[in-house]
């Protein structure tokens, strides 16, 4: 039998996200350890089993994975209330930090110097884009000859959108009914991409 | 007041229909540029995101900021974290649908698609943040440190600002 462990307060609980929340720069894989480590290792409050559990669902979320985590894993140790408090406590001091670092930005964006730096800073924006399109991308080619109608679908979505031919919601949804027809011979794999 | 509700709707729509966080961001641009935001605004909104503490998705909030202030960060927020929690009703009253062939495939095709919009959206950064042979050398090396994902994220970031401050002035 497991351990069972009394579930947190919402005040443990939220320090606890807080933490996760705060110390975690750039999300991805670095942000997973770290919940991993505070949530299953230090605290206790949650299984391997059920954080593996909860990550592989979070991997089919819509939008940030990292929050449906938190919720799965809040629900997980309190119910409704550590839903809130968990998603909260993840989002609500970064979302702070993060307004104030842009508001910063734009207050000084016209000196020449942040010109200068944001010249360069534009193409590694880019790259990074391009990059994690790659990435996603990554798992597919790797599977030969099924792997030509997963390149046409991606092939398609970069031509259409690029020269303008359709709006992105529309090639969202023609490749999600696409998929659900034609690609369903697998697990998802979305859960190769550090997409957090 | 429409306006207001347009907006939240942009934010709440951009991730609902992208799966990841960052998955949003070709959503974001086809609905915010060049009405709301310049490619400059998102590019910088992307290094905030890279740079500032949280999921790096969390780039959706910098760039409400940068659309609308305090409001648009707080719409970005709001659709940010409740459009992932629908993975709660979800894992509860259709476990089986999630882990059936159909479902993954339609994730599946949907992060593929998620790819060439991503790359297109690169594409179109790149163009627009210039091209100087500086300045494609720093694509080229941070594709290439994004793909092998090594370095932390955030190191490119100011890998970048640095050699526009060496270079680009």
């Amino acid at each position: 039998m497991p351990i069972v462990t009394p579930s947190p307060s919402s005040r443990d609980l939220a320090r606890a996200w807080f933490d996760i929340g705060t110390q975690s720069v750039g999300g991805g894989t670095s942000t997973l350890f770290l919940i991993r480590r505070v949530l299953v290792e230090r605290k206790r409050w949650i299984t391997h089993r059920e954080f593996s559990e909860a990550w592989a669902l979070s991997q089919l979320s819509p939008g940030i994975h990292l929050v449906a985590l938190a919720g799965l894993l809040g629900r997980q140790m309190a119910g409704a209330r550590g839903v809130i408090v968990s998603v909260a406590g993840m989002m609500v001091p970064a979302t702070i930090i993060t307004a104030i670092a842009t508001a910063f930005l734009g207050e000084i964006a016209q000196h020449p110097l942040t010109i200068a730096a944001l010249a360069g800073i534009g193409p590694v924006a880019g790259g990074m884009t391009i990059g994690l399109a790659l990435t996603l991308a990554r798992p597919v080619l790797q599977r030969g000859g099924l792997a030509i109608l997963d390149v046409a679908v991606i092939a398609a979505a970069f031509g259409i959108l690029l020269a303008g031919l359709a709006q992105t919601i529309v090639v969202i949804f023609v490749a999600g009914v696409l998929g659900a027809l034609l690609l369903g011979r697998e697990r998802p794999t979305s859960s190769d991409a550090p997409m957090s | 007041m429409w306006e207001q509700l347009g907006l939240f709707l942009v934010f709440l729509k951009a991730s609902a229909l992208a799966i990841g966080g960052l998955a949003s961001l070709p959503l974001l641009r086809a609905d915010l540029v060049p009405q709301y935001v310049t490619d400059a605004g998102i590019v910088q909104a992307l290094a905030v995101g890279r740079l500032a503490p949280g999921p790096n998705g969390l780039y959706i909030v910098s760039l409400g900021y940068i659309v609308a202030g305090w409001t648009g960060a707080l719409y970005a927020l709001i659709g940010a974290s409740v459009a992932p929690l629908v993975m709660l009703p979800a894992t509860a009253l259709a476990r089986r649908w999630l882990l059936s062939a159909w479902f993954g495939g339609l994730v599946r095709g949907v992060s593929l698609a998620t790819a060439g919009l991503l790359l297109a959206t690169g594409v179109t950064i790149v163009q627009g943040s210039g091209t100087a042979p500086w300045q494609l050398a720093l694509v080229v090396v941070t594709i290439a440190v994004t793909a092998h994902g090594k370095l932390h994220p955030a190191a490119m970031i100011v890998v970048g600002a640095a050699v526009g401050l060496v270079v680009g002035r």
